[in-house]
């Protein structure tokens, strides 16, 4: 398809579509933040109640790799807003695209490291409180990164045929990515920093 | 706002697309219906079940008794009846309540009344109800594991909901089924959000609204804001139940480290309080709107009453410590949750005092939702007046968790909210269908209703409050209880009587749908805006999008000339 | 009324025996009070009913008063009216505020007072009180008195299963967990009950008055004999009562078996109540 068609169906996108989905989507992300809020809410009603964090015979997991994590999350995020202000200007860019895939999927593998890595610190699903918070708040988090490379993967496709609902699609989405990488930036500093 | 230029598709023509698959709002609103209506047979004939085994315990069930549970001589076994009134709770207000008022209401009302010609979201309003089939065959399928249903009570407290309490892939199915449920919900609920703040026809303000759209509106906002709480709180017991973390597990029963079972307590009702507005609200809102339409006058301060529904739904989200005086939270939370919850009183008040100052000086039209509305005023006047006992800490220390408390929450949960929903589907049906329900067979389930629904909870609440608590098999064990069989026996045989009057409705439904007389385009002469559209409403409802003129409740208007009500097309009649 | 009500039950109950005819007003009351604060809850019941009634009579005359004089035929011609004028508004705020102070605010203050100087206020130290611990578990109550040293979680404790006994008159306070899930302890008798959590402790105290014996039943749901969790509750006179305890404090330390630690559920008492018990 000619640039230039490509860029006039992307700058059909009409101003009621753009109302509508950003609406949509911050009910939407007001319904994701606050499941996210009970699980931060449960996390600080178990930390002030202990009398030692963590418990016991628990190892806080060095913070190299969620470090890593959450400097995998940021780039992508970063990526991905490059992507935007480019689509918004009716520019199709595939690459920018890909490379925020490609670190989110780096995310997910470095996420897949933190959990071998507490494995061999002999830190187990079911060894109490402290490792629960762990794994449980890690995996919702990489549930919905999962869900969102999904979308990515979707749009990606999506874009060979760019149409009216293209540039909304694509800010949509990046809500929803952008929110889980604040949501990653709050777990990080709350379960491993603090 | 509706800048939004809204497309006409063909109409679908193969059975599929039609009527199973359906991007439509208003087949959706029907599959709902249905849905909720099949539910709440099985949840009643779960009720009847519970009924009985209170009533005679260890006497079998009559008829199908043999046939369910050949084990025990076709009396309900101990086991049995918890997963009953586990489920008999969660059916009702998950997947009875929940799809007939939000799910068929919400759909059917809120693109009529506020002129569009479909949701914003086809898609989305679709996966919404086939998530709740998804979740209702989950529901169902947990009936048939090895070790039997959830049995933990509607509330499923930890740690008796933790593998601890409760074997078996039972309850765990359970927790998913809601899980699924609340992502169902959730997606309804974004999208009557976005519908009705984008989609309101031109000139339609917020306060041109019908009280319906309001009701319906405050529900999803608190729908969409707090479902997700029980639904980490359902992941976290799911978690515990299926990998083995100790989220909900403490003292003795957890390995090491510790979690804390209250906690699910605490998410459970910032979700649970709300949860019980969101079942309310869609019907207060039907209730107001059509004691207006009946009484043949404007909403007496139509205006006051959204402003009402809008605080007591910012007010229920901070009053949930009620349900857990008896856990000991500190004293001072105990004190604040008190205090708050008796807040609630005024915006009620304001309810009652607009509802009968809707009444006053009308003139009454009685037919069949007329009085389903008057009904819920009545039944929700008791409902709600029997809260202030489990308001305050004292009383509330000797009533919590006995029939006192099922009785105040049958009252408010169920009949208000049931007659709600019968007034909708009686007020609605023309709309939907095309033809109208049998007036007379109408009138008749709503007396037998009302007198059955009026012993079955007012029973329940003598019986609570001389002592019988809840969740019990056979309250007769206890030698403080055996005075109560008597009244036991009462409050069965009127869930009985009430359980035969639905027949009344199911039998006038389903023959009005073929065979009831043809429905003009306004039968009950009323100005909002699906009635200016044919019934049952076309295929996208408007052909033009209607341009609003004037409130909802523009009725008896002495200027009008021929007719006593005006559409909200029109533009206001002045002298 | 009472007849009428009589001849209904009996009508509907052919099989009930001589033992249950008892009049309906009878049968509706609650269990006899047997503590010194139930007659707070009660009577705060009673204020609360006799406000309701006053209101819900306003209601009931506004729907069945409305619905009679304005009906179509008496009433064809509505009044026009949107009760938006000040007037109109001022009326519907000012019942809503009279149901507040008039009801909310009145009983909250009750309830409040009662709650922090009766409910809240657990017997002191120097005081002379029995202490009891109550270990819930699926299905029964386990109840353990400190014992001739006076100290839980001893050789010596008097243990008990589902089986309470108390001096009347005397100040009782019980701090309370669970083993397995959660329980409610509740008194009917003594108009009270308290949640028992694994993991933590709550507390709950009464002074009995009357003596007797009295049910005592979980209130929370529990697991599927959670009916049968009954426990008796007796209380004695004072004499009788601690005869009865030393009787068992001198069993209890020939029977001690100390090499079964599943006896030693109990924990140390303090006095000021905690609220969780030690996480290891």
């Amino acid at each position: 398809m000619a640039l230039a068609e490509a860029r006039n169906n992307i700058m059909q996108s009409k101003e009621g579509d753009k109302v509508i989905s950003s609406v949509a989507m911050v009910v939407a992300l007001i319904s994701f933040g606050m499941l996210f809020l009970t699980l931060m809410m449960s996390f600080a009603l178990y930390r002030f109640t202990a009398p030692v964090w963590p418990p016991a015979g628990m190892e806080k997991p060095s913070l190299l790799i969620p470090s890593i994590s959450t400097f995998l999350i940021i780039l992508s995020s970063l990526a991905y807003f490059s992507f935007e202000k480019k689509t918004a200007k009716g520019l199709i860019d595939k690459q920018g695209l890909m490379i925020t895939l490609i670190l989110g999927s780096s995310f997910m593998v470095s996420q897949a490291i933190f959990w071998n890595q507490l494995k061999s610190h002999g830190i187990f699903v079911s060894s109490g409180i402290f490792a629960s918070v762990m794994y449980a708040f890690t995996w919702i988090h990489a549930a919905h990164i999962v869900m969102a490379l999904v979308l990515l993967v979707w749009l990606y496709r999506k874009l060979s045929s760019p149409d009216k609902m293209t540039a909304v699609l694509v800010s949509s989405a990046g809500k929803f990515w952008h929110f889980l990488g604040i949501v990653w930036l709050v777990m990080f500093v709350t379960i491993f920093v603090l | 706002m509706a800048f939004f230029e809204q497309d006409i598709h063909d109409a679908p023509t193969t059975f599929l697309s039609k009527y199973v698959f359906s991007y439509d709002h208003k087949v959706i609103a029907k599959q709902f219906l249905w849905y909720g209506i099949a539910f709440l047979g099985v949840g009643g004939m779960m009720a009847i079940m519970i009924r009985w085994t209170l009533a005679f315990p260890g006497e079998p069930f009559p008829v199908i008794g043999d046939l369910l549970f050949p084990n025990s001589g076709g009396a309900v076994p101990p086991d049995t009846y918890a997963m009953l009134f586990t489920l008999h709770g969660t059916i009702m207000i998950f997947f009875a309540i929940t799809p007939i008022l939000i799910g068929a209401f919400g759909n059917f009302c809120i693109p009529l009344m506020i002129g569009a010609r479909d949701m914003v979201f086809p898609t989305l309003n679709m996966l919404s109800f086939w998530l709740a089939v998804l979740s209702a065959v989950l529901l169902l399928a947990s009936l048939f594991t090895p070790l039997g249903g959830a049995a933990g009570g509607w509330t499923s407290y930890p740690t008796l909901s933790t593998l601890i309490g409760s074997a078996g892939v039972g309850q765990t199915l359970w927790c998913l089924s809601l899980f699924v449920l609340g992502v169902s919900s959730t997606m309804g609920a974004v999208n009557y959000i976005a519908t009705i703040i984008t989609l309101r026809a031109p000139g339609m303000g917020y306060f041109d609204m019908p009280l319906t759209v309001w009701g319906l509106w405050l529900t999803a906002v608190l729908n969409a804001i707090f479902l997700p709480v029980l639904g980490a709180g359902l992941l976290l017991l799911t978690f515990d139940r299926v990998f083995g973390t100790t989220f909900f597990l403490a003292g003795a029963a957890a390995t090491s480290g510790s979690g804390d079972p209250v906690l699910f307590q605490h998410v459970f009702w910032i979700f649970g309080h709300p949860e019980v507005y969101i079942l309310i609200l869609p019907a207060w809102g039907v209730v107001s709107d059509l004691l207006s339409f009946f009484a043949r006058k404007p909403a007496f301060g139509a205006k006051a009453t959204a402003l009402a529904m809008t605080s007591i739904t910012i007010l229920s989200t901070v009053v949930y410590g009620h349900h857990m005086y008896s856990t000991q939270m500190s004293p001072l939370l105990t004190q604040s949750f008190m205090m708050l919850t008796m807040v609630i009183s005024i915006p009620s008040a304001v309810f009652f005092a607009n509802w009968l100052g809707t009444l006053w000086k009308g003139s009454i039209r009685f037919q069949t939702p007329m009085l389903f509305s008057l009904g819920v005023v009545f039944v929700f006047g008791l409902g709600g007046l029997t809260g202030l006992y489990l308001a305050t800490v004292s009383t509330d220390l000797y009533l919590h968790d006995t029939y006192f408390v099922v009785g105040h929450f049958h009252y408010t949960m169920a009949a208000s909210v049931l007659l709600g929903g019968f007034a909708g589907t009686y007020y609605w049906f023309p709309k939907m269908y095309g033809r109208m329900m049998n007036e007379r067979l109408g009138k008749i389930h709503f007396w037998i209703s009302m007198v059955g629904l009026n012993g079955i909870f007012m029973g329940m609440m003598i019986i609570g409050h001389a002592g019988m608590h809840r969740r019990i098999y056979n309250p007769f064990v206890y030698e403080h209880l055996q005075n109560l069989i008597p009244l036991n026996r009462f409050i069965t045989y009127s869930a009985l009587v009430m359980g035969a009057g639905q027949l009344f409705f199911v039998y006038n439904f389903i023959y009005s749908m073929y065979k009831g007389p043809i429905a003009t385009q306004n039968p009950w002469e009323v100005g909002t805006l699906e009635w200016t559209v044919p019934s049952p409403a076309p295929h996208y409802n408007f052909k033009e999008i209607p341009v609003v003129r004037c409130g909802p409740h523009e009725l008896g208007n002495p200027n009008l000339v021929g007719k006593d009500f005006q559409y909200q097309t029109e533009e206001l009649v002045k002298a | 009324m009472n007849l009428l009500l009589n001849f209904f039950m009996k009508f509907f109950v052919p099989s009930a025996n001589a033992a249950e005819h008892v009049g309906f007003f009878e049968a509706i009351k609650p269990p006899v009070d047997i503590s010194t604060n139930g007659h707070l809850i009660d009577s705060l019941f009673n204020l609360t009913t006799n406000l309701i009634l006053f209101f819900f009579f306003f209601v009931c005359l506004g729907i069945f008063g409305f619905s009679y004089l304005y009906n179509k035929k008496r009433h064809p011609k509505p009044f026009y009216d949107h009760g938006t004028s000040r007037k109109q508004l001022a009326l519907v705020a000012g019942i809503g505020a009279l149901v507040f102070i008039m009801v909310d605010m009145q009983i909250t203050t009750i309830s409040n007072h009662d709650f922090v100087n009766h409910f809240l206020n657990y017997p002191k130290d120097t005081e002379k009180v029995v202490k009891v611990e109550v270990l819930a578990q699926q299905w029964a109550w386990n109840f353990r008195y400190p014992g001739k040293d006076g100290i839980f979680n001893t050789e010596d404790d008097v243990v008990t299963l589902n089986d309470l006994r108390v001096p009347v008159n005397t100040k009782i306070v019980f701090q309370v967990s669970s083993k397995d899930v959660i329980h409610a302890l509740f008194f009917p008798n003594a108009r009270i009950k308290v949640d028992a959590m694994p993991g933590r402790i709550s507390r709950l105290w009464y002074e009995l008055t009357k003596t007797g014996q009295y049910p005592i039943a979980c209130a929370e749901m529990c697991g599927t004999f959670h009916y049968r969790m009954q426990a008796k509750l007796t209380v004695y006179p004072e004499a009788e009562y601690d005869a009865w305890i030393a009787e068992m404090e001198e069993r209890a330390i020939h029977v001690t078996e100390p090499d079964k630690p599943e006896l030693f559920w109990g924990w140390q008492w303090e006095p000021n109540g905690i609220t969780t018990l030690s996480k290891n």
